[in-house]
Order: structure tokens, then C-alpha cells, then sequence
């Protein structure tokens, strides 16, 4: 073997080398973007799904009227809409199973309030953003499908227990509470298995503090006399004084990476 | 290459034809518990969401199917005997561990309130709110954290018709609420009771319900069930159909 031979066969040996680590970190970023693409989907349906139970509080509550839009392909519909207007973008696409799981959960978890939105005896059915937000988490832990969503703030200031936050949730809104961002984790664990996890900071907004804020706040002393007012919000629990400047807490989701292969 | 590609066929086949063997070859005697409104065996059951799914995969799987509906006391027995091979909609009860199920839970309750509609809170994790009611409780049962950490009084209720004690009791103000394992049964629209009371959820204590196997079922009659269930809940969750239909 003469040696520009060698040198021949050293050089192809050296591009195949490079050719292959380009295409190794050329696919783990892609599959890094995919990641981070899927769970910016999942958070923003999630919160599209919150504003639109928020907007239909009065369709919820009001006695007598249809209630049609809020179950079924109607509903899914209807979060569609409000994502395109949150976001000014189009509602992502079912191309993975969790995003389909996610969807399906949502009718599921309005069918199981179906008696209650058509109960013309109760006026407030406590279906608000937050307790539609903890059912659909509760939902999706019985789904088996590696997907966790969480609507969550500092402990010591949470309402339902079972909302707390994890470890990992404290350490990072402890992070980010005085310059609130989105935080992904791409090797983070979930259930003791390899995960991506997200926390997006939800800013406050003038409707949490219909029940989070002050007396002034409170729907409830409307056109009363000050001496008349409570501090205990529609929902019974007592107010927490919150300003539109606190931190609001955020959405947490995780997605075991084991889904995402 | 070629050889081990047959021999991977000639599996794939072998294994077809033993699931065919198995599904044509065997009547399946499915027992029915009442669980509305997922199954309503006091109407036309085959109008049920529940009864319409199952059949719906069974043929699929060329099962002859023989449906048989059974009272709670009785369906276990039925079951541990082997006079039924299939037996829903069912929690598998503490005396009865060994009994196997298939590997996906059907649906999942969640335990709850019913109140006298004046009286109804909506949201239950607001605990503080039970301070001093007088709530019904089956005698015996389990309940959730939140109720036996709060404040109310728990007041223990006997008999065979406990829900109906309950909604009694509630009526005539001698309690404030009764715990239900699985309140929807009670609060659905087809239920005459959906006029008398309203009921919440501890959301967050779900107990799965599954469909039980006979322990007498082969084995390969046990994997073809599985399968075909598995496949059909992962085309369509029985919970997102229950949601879907008309």
C-alpha cells in the first residue's frame, strides 16, 4: 500500500467521521426542537382551553339556555377559536397521540360536569378556569400516557392541596418569580423517568383577582355598602389580597421523553 | 436473510390463526353489573353506552358473546366460579384481589358530595366549607382524605339501599350531604333523583373500574381479550365515546 493510498483512506475515514457527527447533532437537535415544539403546543391548548372556560361563565352559570357549546367537537372547536385569537396563529396540529389524549380529555372532563351545566336549580357551578385546569390534570393522570399538567404557584399559597408543587416546580418558580419566563428542562424527570418539563409564568390578569384579590374585587359586593362586604369569594374560599402585579403562578407540563420516541 | 423473513411470517401467521381458532371457537359469557349511566340494567341494557362499545369490539373479534346481566352480591361468585368469563363494569374489591382484569382500566370514578340542591358547594377541595355539616357515610366504606381531615360531622349510614338513605335523610334536613363513592351514578340526567339533590367531586381520588376475567379463561383466549380491547381503547378511550355519544 503505497502511502498516498493511506492517506487517501485517512481521509475518507476522517469525513465519514465528521459527516457522522453532523448528522448526530444534527438529529438530536431536531429532536430537541421537536420536544420543544410539542410542549409549547400541549401548554398553549392547555391555556386556550382556560380562557375559553373563562369566557363561558355565563353560558356555564346561566339557568335555562344550551349548553351545547361547551361539550363535544363543539368545545374542541370553540378552544381552537380562542387559541387563534390568543395567539394569531393556527391551532397546532393532532400529528402527536398526547396532543389527541389532551383533546379528548378536555370533552371527557366537560361530559363529566354535563348533569351540573344543565342543573337549572344551581346557579354557580364552580366550573372556572382553575377547577376545569386541576380536573383536566386529574383527568390525564388516569391516561397513563406520560403526560402531566399541572396549574400551580408558591406553596403556602395554593387552595387545593393536591395542586402543590412538586420539588422541581418550587426550584424553578423560586428561579423566576421576579422576572417571570418560560423555563424548559430538557433532562428533567417524571416519575422517576427521563422528562421534558416546561413552566410557563402565567401573568395575573383582572379575572383571577375577582376571587384572588381584594373586597373591591369581589363580584359578590357589587352595589353593596362597604360595611355589607366579604372577603369570601363565589367559590367560599377567603381572598388573598393579591394585586395585578403579584406573580400568578404558571402551567406546568411534563412529558416523559420515552412518549416523545 | 430470506429464511429468517419466512420464519418471522410463518409466527406472525401461527399467531393469527390461533387468535382466529381462539375467537371462532368460543362463546364468551359476559356478565353485566348495573352501573349507570354507563349501563342501566333496569332499561333495554343494549340501548347502554356501555353494553354498544363492548359489542361493538367483540364483533370485531368474531367473539360469539352470550350477554347476562347479574346483581352485584352474585356477579363475583359468578365470575370465581367460572359461570361467566367477563364481568363489568367492576372495582376490584379488597376481598377479591386475586381476580385478574384486563390490563386498561374501562373508566375511572371519582368519589363526591350530593347535596340538597339550596345547600350544594360546588368546589370540595374548599374543606373548610364542611366544618359542622352532618354528612352521610356508607358504614364501612373508605373515604377520601379531604372529608375525614375536615371538620364535618361523618355520620355512619346502614342498610342495603344506602344511597337511598342518603337522599332521604338529605331531603328531610337531617343531613347536609352524603358521601358516594361514584356520584354519578345518582346525578345523571335519566335518574329521577337528579331532581333531588346536586352533587360535587373530589377530584383527584379516582379509583379505576375495570372488566374482570374469569380466572378459569385460558391463556390465549385471556391475550386475544386484552388485545382487542387494548387496540379499541386506544382507537377510541370508552371515555371519550361515553363523552361523544348522542
Amino acid at each position: 500500500m503505497t502511502l498516498s493510498s493511506i492517506k487517501k483512506i485517512a481521509l475518507k475515514v476522517v469525513c465519514f467521521l465528521f459527516a457522522s457527527i453532523y448528522l448526530i447533532s444534527f438529529n438530536l437537535h431536531a429532536n430537541d426542537a421537536q420536544m420543544k415544539s410539542l410542549i409549547n403546543d400541549i401548554t398553549k391548548m392547555y391555556m386556550s382551553s382556560m380562557v375559553y372556560v373563562f369566557k363561558s361563565q355565563p353560558i356555564i352559570n346561566d339557568k335555562n339556555i344550551d349548553k351545547k357549546e361547551l361539550l363535544g367537537k363543539r368545545f374542541i372547536d370553540n378552544i381552537k377559536q380562542t387559541y387563534l385569537a390568543k395567539y394569531n396563529e393556527e391551532f397546532p396540529k393532532e400529528d402527536h397521540f398526547v396532543k389527541t389524549v389532551l383533546l379528548q380529555a378536555m370533552v371527557e372532563v366537560m361530559d363529566d360536569n354535563k348533569a351540573l351545566l344543565y342543573d337549572d336549580e344551581i346557579g354557580f357551578k364552580g366550573i372556572i378556569p382553575a377547577t376545569f385546569a386541576f380536573q383536566l390534570s386529574a383527568k390525564l393522570s388516569t391516561k397513563g400516557v406520560g403526560l402531566k399538567i399541572k396549574f400551580t404557584r408558591t406553596a403556602g399559597q395554593i387552595r387545593n392541596k393536591l395542586n402543590r408543587p412538586d420539588s422541581w416546580e418550587s426550584s424553578v418558580m423560586k428561579k423566576i418569580q421576579n422576572n417571570p419566563k418560560i423555563y424548559y428542562d430538557e433532562n428533567a424527570l417524571l416519575n422517576g423517568r427521563p422528562a421534558i418539563r416546561q413552566f410557563t409564568p402565567l401573568p395575573m390578569a383582572h379575572y383571577c383577582l375577582a376571587c384572588h384579590g381584594i373586597p373591591d374585587n369581589n363580584p359578590l359586593n357589587a352595589g353593596k355598602k362597604r360595611s355589607e362586604w366579604t372577603n369570601i369569594d363565589i367559590t367560599g374560599f377567603e381572598m388573598e389580597n393579591w394585586t395585578i402585579d403579584d406573580f400568578g403562578g404558571g402551567v406546568s407540563i411534563s412529558i416523559e421523553k420515552s412518549v416523545l420516541e | 436473510m430470506v429464511f429468517a423473513k419466512k420464519v418471522k411470517k410463518i409466527y406472525c401467521l401461527s399467531v393469527l390463526s390461533l387468535f382466529s381458532f381462539v375467537s371462532l371457537s368460543q362463546t364468551l359469557t359476559v356478565g353485566f353489573i348495573d352501573f349507570p349511566p354507563h349501563i342501566a340494567l333496569h332499561e333495554e341494557y343494549k340501548d347502554s353506552p356501555l353494553y354498544q362499545y363492548i359489542n361493538e369490539v367483540f364483533l370485531q373479534a368474531d367473539f360469539n358473546v352470550v350477554y347476562v346481566k347479574l346483581p352485584r352480591e352474585r356477579a363475583f361468585t359468578e365470575l370465581i366460579k367460572g359461570r361467566v368469563d367477563v364481568l363489568m363494569p367492576t372495582s376490584i374489591p379488597s376481598n377479591h384481589e386475586t381476580v385478574r382484569t384486563l390490563s386498561f382500566p374501562l373508566f375511572h370514578t371519582v368519589p363526591g358530595l350530593c347535596f340538597k340542591k339550596e345547600n350544594y358547594i360546588p368546589i370540595l377541595s374548599a374543606t373548610h366549607r364542611f366544618e359542622k355539616l352532618n354528612i352521610g357515610v356508607p358504614a364501612g366504606s373508605q373515604l377520601v382524605a379531604a372529608l375525614t381531615d375536615s371538620q364535618a360531622n361523618l355520620i355512619p349510614l346502614k342498610g342495603e339501599d344506602v344511597t337511598s338513605r342518603g337522599v332521604e335523610l338529605t331531603q328531610r334536613g337531617r343531613l347536609d350531604a352524603f358521601y358516594h363513592p361514584s356520584p354519578v351514578k345518582v346525578y345523571h340526567q335519566e335518574n329521577p333523583l337528579y331532581k333531588e339533590v346536586a352533587c360535587s367531586y373530589f377530584h383527584g381520588y379516582s379509583t379505576p373500574i375495570y372488566i374482570a376475567i374469569a380466572n378459569t379463561m385460558s391463556k390465549e383466549t385471556f391475550t386475544a381479550i386484552n388485545q382487542i380491547f387494548q387496540k379499541a381503547m386506544l382507537e377510541e378511550p370508552y371515555e371519550y365515546y361515553f363523552a361523544m355519544r348522542k
